[in-house]
């Protein structure tokens, strides 16, 4: 089978060496370049399937690698990683072409969910009902069923659930739903994402049915299919 | 031997081109002057030899010549000329040998030179003469040195002149006063701020109590002064807070590490000291954030990125997310909105403030009780107050609570960075409103929304930086 193919560019050698274990371990085949240039040129030519770029490079730096890359029409999914975490930088990084945005330091999960993430985009379908397992969710009568049963939810639990849905299967992080769901562009008590959760699976999940919504220790969540 | 500086200053060259310009003006004035006066008094005379031909032509023949013998005798400047002669052109009477060459005998008063008998000067005088034939064949002429008149004039002249080199070298003398003057103030301001670059912030730039432009510059700049040493305590002080702040947690996290270290027994257990470790670190990086957070806020110019904020629309959501944390503690959240009243502002700031305010309620209201969400109308303006049935603030502590890192003894437990309010007062200082913390029992904070300036709001603050957070 293909492996997944993923281009780093990172200078700090040490970080790079941690990123690349890490993302090997996992199963995705590595390539790593310490200098923007060659970066570049390496986006080039090995067209790989997600790029991980440090924002601070020598030679070029990250954002004008990604917007050079989007110039010439490369749509390869970019995961930003940078030590620069105010607001404006997050914006900055999105706007000139990066898909996701990290503040180093970072939890490796956190980088891994992202890269998932980010390699298994939702397709935009035109779709008026989201399937996932036995769930349900009408995206016009803003309904939900499970098989039968007809579930009750508060508007920020259907924007949630619908999330989750889209990425069913895939680990979301703390991180990832506060941006996403919520829109923080702060990090409050994260104790919020907890409390919400468990309020959304306490009506997805009956007792008797199998359990949907899972609480993956240190990580994050993750709605899985069973299928 | 003059500072070039000092020469080509502004003033001293302003002071200059005024001195030339009104000494071109003067010039022009005196040389108006000067030839009216000269025409004047060539006028009158003109009008007086006029008169004289009239009389003597008036006169009966026998009397003429007796008059004009008297009238050159009483002529004790020798300034008169008369000369009556007879149809040939020999002389009947006057001064004058010969009528002069030139002369037109119409009766109107032209310059000519005369031949007067028994004249003792060089040269023939230049005078202005008329002549007239009289009906019985005698011609008549009577005439003026002007010399005199020019003397006149001329005395005028230079009298005149005479002020105007003074005036010139007093708008000069003036002009480098004021030069010396306003080089030497700039000077001192020069050496001051030097001194203030130099690391010595206590210093201000000296000014009179006088309404005039240095002053009200001095005054502006100490004012700027004010606040940037206030602002640079703050941060150094903030060095201070972080260095002890970040200690704690990282020390611990070391700790754990090392015992982890040399007491685990099995994979777990170091495992869970790892996990400790993070978690320490995790923490002293959350502070790091906050403080930067605080810091961008704090010295933010997003003011430019202010719009219409629909504060009933923030409240609704803040209490759409916290119900369900409420919730789990028994706790009553409720929200009481007015009106739909709007402020100018950042959303994104101002919804943060709103969160760090309810998430402070919730979290230090015990089981059981309440948190109420106002959004009112009062006099001073747009009022968004927080209150919940938890222990509050005590009175002595609702200053120190803003201070970096306050955590109040009972809360020592509680999780956050303790940089919560303090994100409050940035967000709402950059707005221009005024935070109000209440003294317990009962958490009671509010926001109040002060009808704004425009863009030079935050400048407005340095008459009375104590104003902005306000414990009552």
């Amino acid at each position: 089978m293909l492996m997944t193919k993923v281009l780093l560019i990172e200078d700090d050698g040490e970080t790079a060496q941690e990123i690349s274990a890490e993302l090997t371990d996992r199963g995705f085949e590595v390539e790593w370049s310490s200098d923007g240039i060659d970066g570049l040129g390496k986006a080039r030519s090995l067209r790989p399937d997600a790029m991980i770029v440090d924002r601070l490079l020598p030679g070029m730096d990250g954002l004008t690698i990604i917007d050079t890359l989007r110039r010439d029409q490369v749509r390869t999914p970019v995961l930003v990683l940078s030590a620069l975490g105010a607001v404006d930088d997050r914006v900055r990084g999105l706007r000139m072409g990066g898909d996701d945005y990290l503040t180093k330091p970072f939890a490796v999960v956190e980088l891994i969910a992202r890269i998932e993430a980010l390699l298994r985009r939702p397709v935009e379908t035109r779709e008026t009902t989201l399937r996932a397992g036995s769930l349900e969710l009408d995206l016009i009568e803003r309904t939900v069923r499970r098989g039968e049963r007809k579930i009750d939810l508060l508007p920020r639990e259907f924007r949630l659930l619908e999330y989750m849905m889209r990425r069913s299967d895939q680990l979301l992080t703390r991180a990832m739903l506060l941006e996403e769901v919520w829109n923080y562009k702060f990090v409050p008590t994260t104790n919020l994402v907890d409390v919400h959760m468990g309020r959304l699976r306490h009506k997805v999940d009956w007792p008797g049915e199998a359990q949907m919504i899972h609480n993956v220790r240190g990580a994050g969540f993750i709605l899985r299919t069973l299928a | 031997m003059l500072d070039v500086r000092f020469i080509r200053s502004n003033t001293f060259r302003w002071a200059f081109g005024v001195a030339c310009l009104f000494a071109t003006f003067v010039t022009v004035l005196f040389a108006f002057i000067y030839f009216n006066i000269d025409d004047y008094l060539i006028a009158r005379s003109d009008r007086v030899i006029i008169a004289q031909v009239s009389f003597f032509s008036a006169l009966p023949l026998e009397r003429r010549v007796s008059a004009i013998e008297d009238h050159l005798a009483e002529d004790p400047r020798s300034v008169q000329f008369a000369g009556l002669f007879d149809a040939n052109g020999s002389r009947i009477a006057g001064n004058v040998g010969l009528l002069p060459n030139g002369l037109r005998i119409d009766g109107s008063v032209q310059n000519v030179q005369v031949a007067p008998l028994n004249w003792n000067a060089p040269g023939n005088p230049k005078v202005r003469a008329a002549a007239r034939h009289l009906e019985d064949g005698d011609t008549l002429m009577i005439a003026r040195n002007v010399d005199e008149t020019w003397e006149i004039s001329h005395a005028v002249g230079e009298a005149l002149a005479l002020g105007l080199l003074p005036a010139f070298c007093l708008c000069l003398l003036a002009g480098a006063w004021l030069s010396l003057r306003a080089q030497s103030r700039v000077e001192e301001v020069n050496q001051r701020v030097r001194r203030i670059i130099a690391g010595n912030l206590r210093e201000r730039l000296p000014h009179r109590n006088v309404d005039e432009p240095f002053s009200r510059l001095a005054a502006i700049v100490n004012g700027m002064l004010d606040e940037m040493e206030s602002m640079i305590s703050a941060l150094s002080g903030v060095g201070n807070d972080i260095a002890h702040d970040l200690r704690t947690p990282l020390t611990r996290a070391r700790l754990t590490l090392e015992r982890g270290r040399s007491h685990a027994g099995t994979l777990e257990q170091l495992q869970e000291a790892a996990d400790k470790a993070i978690a320490g670190i995790d923490q002293s990086l959350a502070i790091v954030t906050a403080l930067l957070r605080l810091a961008d806020i704090e010295n933010s110019r997003r003011s430019s990125a202010f719009g219409s904020v629909a504060l009933a629309d923030l409240i609704r959501e803040v209490s759409d997310i916290y119900e369900p944390i409420a919730e789990d503690k028994q706790i009553r959240l409720s929200v009481g909105i007015a009106a739909k009243l709007e402020v100018r502002g950042d959303r994104d700031l101002l919804f943060e403030a709103i969160v760090n305010l309810v998430d402070n309620a919730v979290k230090f209201t015990p089981e059981g009780g309440e948190v109420d969400i106002e959004l009112a109308q009062s006099e001073q303006g747009t009022v968004v107050r927080v209150t919940d049935t938890g222990p509050g603030i005590p009175r002595q502590e609702t200053e120190a609570v803003l201070r970096r890192f306050f955590r109040s003894d009972k809360m020592r437990n509680t999780p956050g960075v303790g940089l919560g309010l303090n994100l409050v007062a940035a967000i709402v200082k950059l707005h221009g409103f005024r935070l109000v913390i209440h003294p317990g029992p009962g958490g009671r904070v509010e926001i109040i929304c002060t009808r704004q300036e425009r863009a030079g709001q935050r400048s407005g603050q340095l008459e009375c930086p104590e104003a902005r957070f306000q414990a009552v």
